[in-house]
């Protein structure tokens, strides 16, 4: 949840923003989409639950923005004035975007004390919170389908090795 | 008829833990230009584009579902 670094944020000058994108684990409560009508329904009811704050923008009912940027359930990216990515990860977590934001804050002010900064490429490995309890609870939202085809997915990860989106370190 | 088989494949009905981890890594990387997008600003139901926002300021953009 965003919602309290987003407050935080603003005034340095961040604006924050939510893409509406596909149903990640439809269930029977909340189902895949078939109409804007559907998925502007349920984006209400994602904002209303989790008190988010935040502007709210629905994506199309193609994934048209979701497929641009990847198509994962849950990423972040921070995009600059400049139009370029900044930052992205395929999971988002608070601490990490902290970091980038306190990094970037510094970097502005590196630049007004007029230090010359080049912008360069860079890549690490970021760690999230796993809460298995809270996960499963977001599940039962979405309805039983939702908890069984997460199951049963699970159970094939666990056969492979791990789950796709998990890096050893 | 082409655009519904589009839109239940994207938005499948059935989760399987098909999503693509390892193609992100090589997808839209850190330095390029963001791509733009028009959305439905759920607020007041117009229409606008992620660049109306990044024009102004640094954006910090989450993607997600209530599920």
């Amino acid at each position: 949840m965003l919602e309290p670094m987003a407050r935080e944020y603003k005034p340095q000058g961040f604006e924050f923003l939510f893409v509406y994108t596909r149903e990640a684990h439809p269930g029977e409560r909340y189902g895949s989409h078939r109409s804007m009508e559907q998925k502007l329904a349920h984006a209400q009811a994602f904002k209303e639950r989790g008190q988010v704050e935040r502007p709210i923008l629905v994506d199309d009912l193609l994934g048209t923005g979701h497929k641009m940027y990847g198509t994962l359930p849950n990423m972040t990216y921070i995009i600059g004035r400049s139009g370029r990515v900044l930052f992205r990860s395929d999971w988002t977590d608070p601490s990490t975007i902290e970091l980038v934001l306190n990094y970037l804050l510094n970097v502005r002010a590196r630049r007004r004390a007029g230090e010359r900064l080049a912008g360069f490429y860079a890549e690490f490995m970021g760690y999230r919170n796993v809460d298995p309890v809270k996960f499963q609870q977001g599940l039962e939202v979405a309805g039983p389908q939702a908890v069984e085809d997460f199951a049963r997915t699970m159970q094939r990860w666990t056969s492979q090795g791990k789950p796709p989106s998990r890096l050893e370190g | 008829m082409i655009e519904q088989q589009e839109i239940e494949e994207y938005n499948y009905s059935v989760f399987e833990g098909k999503e693509d981890f390892t193609g992100f890594r090589t997808l839209l990387q850190v330095g390029s230009s963001a791509l733009d997008f028009p959305a439905t600003l759920l607020e007041t139901g117009e229409t606008v584009k992620l660049s109306d926002y990044w024009h102004k300021q640094d954006v910090v953009i989450e993607f997600g579902s209530h599920t």
